[in-house]
């Protein structure tokens, strides 16, 4: 088999520089079509059924409060590096991985605080308020996860300078899901409170 | 010495043929796929058509193909449901979705934009594999416990909720809920490339307006996707949770197997909302491709440019965007707000305005062509009349106060498979025999290819055209048999008609299923251009090289559709009937069709 | 055995075919051919075979509409009914002419323009004054239709206005059959849920509820008075079902959770519509028409329309549920 620039390294750089952002767009749009798709369905049961009204855990405004500001200092990390201060940035994405774990402990603690106020996910004592409650933050924090894995990634190759103002495209893209994520939550937030 | 040479030669092999990321195996993989599904699904229609025309009788194939879910030869009723959800399922989604647009989407898009490869050829590698992984458990579900899923290719809930309400709806409901799943991950990576590389990989000169239409097709067809297979996921996901874990999205006040059961607050109207809100544009998913490949053949075997190709483009968008707006025309009877179902209505008969557009352009396309009849040029116009029929009835279902009387009877199930079926069949058959040099360097077999197509419309049109009247007598669809009314006991003529039909129709296939192997291992081997076409995809090498062209990625300079273009003498502009996308224009010539 | 010489048939049949084709093959290439491409002589005949199918297609479809037309459904037994009937036959008005001009231009075209080395097709690609008109005729025929279907649609959805004579009748799905209840001289039906479903009380009617007292629970046949409407509310208890009266021109699901409701006049007795149809088995019928389960296709009940009087000296005779 004749090969062509294809196994060129420099003509897959740039094929990758050209897509990879695009490709994430669109994925980005199935995951919101995802979610769409899961509050049309709250808004669409909340009009046919007995709808249950429950109380929001504090610990869900803390946790909105964690991931803004892990947006912010995602957004600061990837800046450094643009300016090419390599010891600024390692901080401000590490940060950003520890804001995100400690996201993930407060949407822990929120879901025990429902539990405690008697608001389950399955079975006869369940509602259909409840278990949509319990549905969207998980799957929120499902898609959270890929986001904490790809900050390691990140993490580990900023710890090692491998990224600098001429090659950051793994950060880029890592930040752009991560921002992503945040807008969800904070969409998210918002509609819980609005059916609660 | 020769070891390592040897290893490192296994080793070539297992990514060239098995876990190759080249876009042109991986189009050979989904269609080889896809067809072995679409096979299966083929037998199972005729099996359960067997039933049907010869209710209760004994037949030696249904006990060598079902077994234990037939006893003596004659099917059990609830085996009969698990094999129409298995056919529907198969044949929407594995061979229609993925086989037609997996096949086509990865073999076209990177030779007829001029680009190397897809955006990723890791992802698009892994579109492959889940769909295979998928494949492997949608079959294995037919083998377990209870049998497989049995609730209709819909799965509406709370029947494919509750194994006590149907035994399809154990284990095989699980299975093929995880099947879809990963089917729909397949489907989300495919479209991701192919939207990704059609708007970056286009090579210099190939503006959007010189697309060829069939790539036009394969970006909506995607973006369709992206936007609707989520939602289907987000639907099977909330049914997962009630049925595994006990919540109550689609459940409420259920009493059944003698006790009333805990779920509460649901509501099963919701499932077929999110259902139908992919289920709608999932038929154009199926459709749109088939209409663009249509659309390039019909063009090129009449050597004349296509007619309006901004009309074709618009149609398709308007197509697709009416697409996600229709859903409801599938709950007209489900008890929804009357208003909604005038606002249904509205927005399905808009559909026909489009769809007739594209329809008068096919046929203005032959008007005063040179047509060549190849099989392919004859599936695609197969297709024209399959769509004209099917499309026909379609203002019938789609009109709310007629849908009343003939929803969920015979007279969908001939609508939905001659308008979508046979029209999708048609495409991925002509694209077959057209692009099949392509794919394989070699010609298929032209006479085959002619007794394959009369047979195969005139056996299609038998099996289908006369469900129209059976639903109109008012037959429903998903009866084991027709023979409990005495209503409908003069049925059973039409019904032995269609069966004898369908036989000849799925023997028939044999006849592709031959030519198809033959030609690919002995056929002849194709010229570069065997069609005389102006695509890009026929000034690549006819061996498959890595990267497609050997040198440069040759520019563009004019759309595609450049055949039988004259001067003001009256002479062929290029001395041929056609010009390739990769000559320049002259100096008087204007691009486009101007 | 048999399994072995089926196997070994098959594959013989394979071979010779592929010889057959390979040595046809050669036969044409020694004949100086290439051989993929489609010959005058066969490119002939294919344009002969498109108006030999544009013949046969109509063919069977009137040779169709000839032999089952008397199969399909009698002359509507309900009111609206015989608006959508009209309307139907209007959109047949509409898309059948549609269905044979484009067919007949389709194959026509296909036949008459045939390959031929002497002529030049025309490079024809756009007219904005062609497609003007092939997007503004079925606008208009489309708005036509919409219209028409829509006002018939809001009349069929609207429930019978409450103050009317009518007669209001729960029926219930549940796998595999049907059950019924009339409203009783009140007018109005008990509460109902599957919660109270015990024993006899099949339809799950509470019995503490004074509404129910006088409901009247039938089973087997539901009788119809002639020409009083009729407002039906579904129920059902186990999975979605739905409610379809062919004759009648309705249909309505029912679903677990939730009512819904259809409502007609019928228009023709029973005893008439033998007559009309001239079977002295006939019999209105309601039937299934929701894949609900294995028994889906045997899930019916009988409809008796009757005359008034004979309507209520039936009625009279069912037990109330107090009386259960
Ligand atoms: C070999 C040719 C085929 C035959 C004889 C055939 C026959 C049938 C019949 C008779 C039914 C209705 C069964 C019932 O409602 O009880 C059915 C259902 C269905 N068929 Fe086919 N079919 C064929 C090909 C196809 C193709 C190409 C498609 C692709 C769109 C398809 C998609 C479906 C679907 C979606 C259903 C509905 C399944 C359901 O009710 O859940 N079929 N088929
Ligand atoms: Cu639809
Ligand atoms: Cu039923």
């Amino acid at each position: 088999m004749t090969s062509i620039a294809l196994e060129n390294n420099d003509y897959k750089k740039e094929i990758k520089q050209k897509t990879a952002k695009p490709l994430l767009w669109i994925g980005l749009m199935s995951i919101v079509m995802f979610f769409a798709g899961l509050t049309s369905a709250v808004i669409v049961s909340k009009g046919t059924a007995v709808w249950e009204t429950i109380q929001i855990p504090s610990a869900f405004a803390i946790s909105t409060v964690f991931i803004l500001l892990s947006s912010l200092t995602f957004y600061l990390g990837e800046r450094s590096l643009k300016s090419n201060q390599l010891a600024k940035a390692k901080l401000f994405i590490l940060a950003t991985l520890l804001l995100g774990l400690l996201f993930t402990v407060t949407q822990y603690l929120a879901w025990t605080d429902l539990y405690k106020n008697g608001v389950v996910w399955a079975g006869s004592e369940s509602s259909a308020a409840g278990s949509y409650f319990y549905a969207l933050t998980a799957l929120h924090l499902l898609h959270l996860l890929g986001g904490l894995i790809s900050l390691l990634v990140v993490n580990f190759k900023s710890i090692k300078e491998k990224y600098n103002a001429e090659n950051l495209l793994g950060v880029q893209l890592s930040s752009t899901y991560w921002h992503f994520l945040t807008a969800l939550w904070v969409y998210l937030y918002l509609f819980l409170i609005f059916i609660a | 010495m020769s070891a390592t040479h040897h290893h490192h030669e296994e080793q070539d092999f297992l990514f060239k043929y098995i876990f190759s990321q080249d876009h042109k195996m991986i189009s050979k993989q989904f269609l080889i796929t896809g067809f072995l599904m679409g096979f299966i699904g083929m037998v199972m229609s005729t099996l359960f058509r067997l039933q049907l025309g010869f209710p209760g009788e004994s037949f030696w194939a249904i006990d060598f193909f079902l077994g234990s879910w037939a006893e003596n030869g004659v099917m059990a009723p609830d085996k009969y449901l698990a094999l129409v959800t298995m056919h529907g399922t198969i044949m929407v989604f594995f061979l229609l979705t993925a086989g037609l647009s997996g096949t086509f989407s990865n073999l076209l898009i990177p030779l007829q934009i001029g680009a190397r490869d897809m955006a990723s050829g890791f992802l698009n590698m892994l579109s492959y594999w889940f769909f295979f992984v998928s494949t492997i458990i949608m079959l294995i579900s037919l083998g377990v416990e209870g049998g497989s899923a049995s609730a209709g290719w819909t799965i509406y809930p709370p029947l494919s909720a509750l194994p006590q309400a149907i035994p399809g709806s154990g284990l095989g409901m699980t299975l093929w809920l995880v099947a879809m799943a990963i089917f729909i991950a397949s489907s989300l990576l495919g479209s991701l490339n192919y939207i990704v590389t059609i708007l970056n990989l286009r090579t210099k000169g190939m503006t959007m307006t010189r697309l060829p239409l069939t790539i036009w097709a394969f970006l909506v067809t995607a973006i369709l996707g992206v936007l609707s297979f989520p939602v289907l996921l987000s639907a099977a996901l909330l049914l997962i949770f009630d049925r595994s874990f006990g919540t109550s999205f689609y459940l409420s006040d259920i009493y059944i197997g003698g006790q009333v059961l805990e779920h509460s607050g649901g509501s099963p109207i919701l499932f077929e909302h999110l259902f139908w809100f992919l289920g709608h544009p999932e038929v154009y998913i199926v459709l749109l491709p088939a209409l663009g490949i249509t659309s390039e053949i019909v063009s090129t075997m009449s050597r004349k440019p296509i007619f309006g190709y901004r009309a074709m483009v618009t149609s398709i968008l308007a197509i697709a965007f009416l697409s996600v707006i229709v859903w409801g025309h599938h709950m007209f009877v489900t008890g929804m707000n009357p208003f909604l179902g005038a606002v249904f209505t509205f927005t399905t008969l808009l559909i026909a305005i489009p769809s007739a557009v594209k329809v008068f352009n096919y046929i203005t396309t032959l008007w005063k062509g040179n047509i060549i009849f190849s099989p392919a040029m004859l599936f695609s116009i197969g297709l024209v009349s399959t769509f004209i029929s099917g499309g026909v009835t379609g203002l019938i279902l789609g009109d709310s106060a007629l849908d009343i009387n003939i929803h969920d009877t015979y007279f969908v199930v001939g609508h939905f498979h001659i308008v979508m079926g046979l029209s999708a069949i048609f495409g991925m058959f002509a694209g077959v025999y057209h692009w099949f040099p392509k794919m394989f360097g070699r010609m298929m077999n032209n006479t085959i290819g002619f007794f394959h197509f009369w047979i195969t419309i005139v056996c299609a049109y038998g099996v289908f055209f006369p469900m129209h009247f059976l639903g109109l007598a008012g037959v429903p669809r998903r009866y084991y048999t027709n023979s409990e009314f005495p209503l409908f006991d003069n049925m059973i003529d039409i019904n032995e008609l269609v069966t004898w039909f369908a036989i000849v129709a799925a023997f028939a296939q044999l006849l592709f299923v031959f030519n198809f192997f033959y030609s690919a291992l002995r056929g002849p081997r194709s010229s570069q251009n065997p069609w005389r076409a102006n695509s890009l995809e026929w000034t690549a090498p006819v061996e498959h090289i890595h990267g497609n062209w050997p040198g440069e990625i040759p520019e563009v300079h004019r759309w595609a559709y450049d055949y039988s273009k004259v001067d003001e003498n009256g002479e062929y502009v290029s001395g041929e009937d056609f010009i390739s996308q990769v000559v320049p224009l002259g100096p008087n010539e204007k691009d486009g069709g101007h | 055995m048999v399994a072995l010489v089926a196997i070994v048939a098959v594959l013989l049949i394979v071979i010779s075919a592929v010889q057959t084709l390979k040595i046809a093959e050669l036969w044409a290439i020694n004949k100086g051919k290439v051989i993929y491409e489609v010959t005058k002589k066969q490119n002939k005949t294919q344009a002969l075979l498109m108006l030999v199918f544009l013949v046969a297609y109509f063919a069977f479809f009137a040779w169709q509409v000839w032999k089952w037309g008397d199969l399909m459904l009698p002359v509507s037994a309900s009111e609206h009914g015989v608006i959508t009937d009209r309307l139907l036959n209007i959109t047949y008005a509409f898309i059948i002419p549609v269905f044979v001009i484009t067919h007949i231009f389709l194959f026509w075209f296909a036949y008459k323009y045939a390959y031929n080395s002497n002529r030049k097709a025309v490079f024809f690609s756009h007219s904005n004054k062609l497609e003007l008109i092939w997007t503004i005729i079925p606008s208009i025929a489309l708005t036509v239709l919409i219209l028409f279907g829509l006002s018939s649609w809001n009349e069929i959805m609207t429930p019978v206005d409450s103050e009317k004579e009518h007669v209001l009748i729960e029926v219930q799905a549940q796998q595999f059959s049907w059950n019924a209840r009339y409203a009783g001289t009140d007018g109005k039906l008990g509460r109902a849920g599957v919660e109270f479903i015990e024993g006899v009380n099949a339809m799950g009617v509470d019995i503490k509820d004074e509404n129910s007292k006088d409901d009247k629970i039938v089973r087997g046949e539901i009788h119809l008075p002639v020409g009083v409407p009729v407002q039906f509310v579904f129920r059902s208890i186990d999975v979605i079902h739905s409610a379809y009266m062919p004759h009648f021109r309705a249909q309505m699901n029912c679903v677990p959770g939730v009512k819904t409701q259809f409502n007609f006049v019928p228009t023709i007795t029973t005893e008439d519509m033998k007559k009309i149809t001239n079977n002295e088995d006939f019999n209105y019928i309601l039937l299934c028409n929701k894949i609900c389960g294995a028994a889906h296709y045997n899930m019916q009940m009988d409809i008796i329309v009757e005359s008034k009087e004979d309507y209520e000296k039936w009625l009279a005779e069912q037990k109330q549920f107090a009386e259960n």
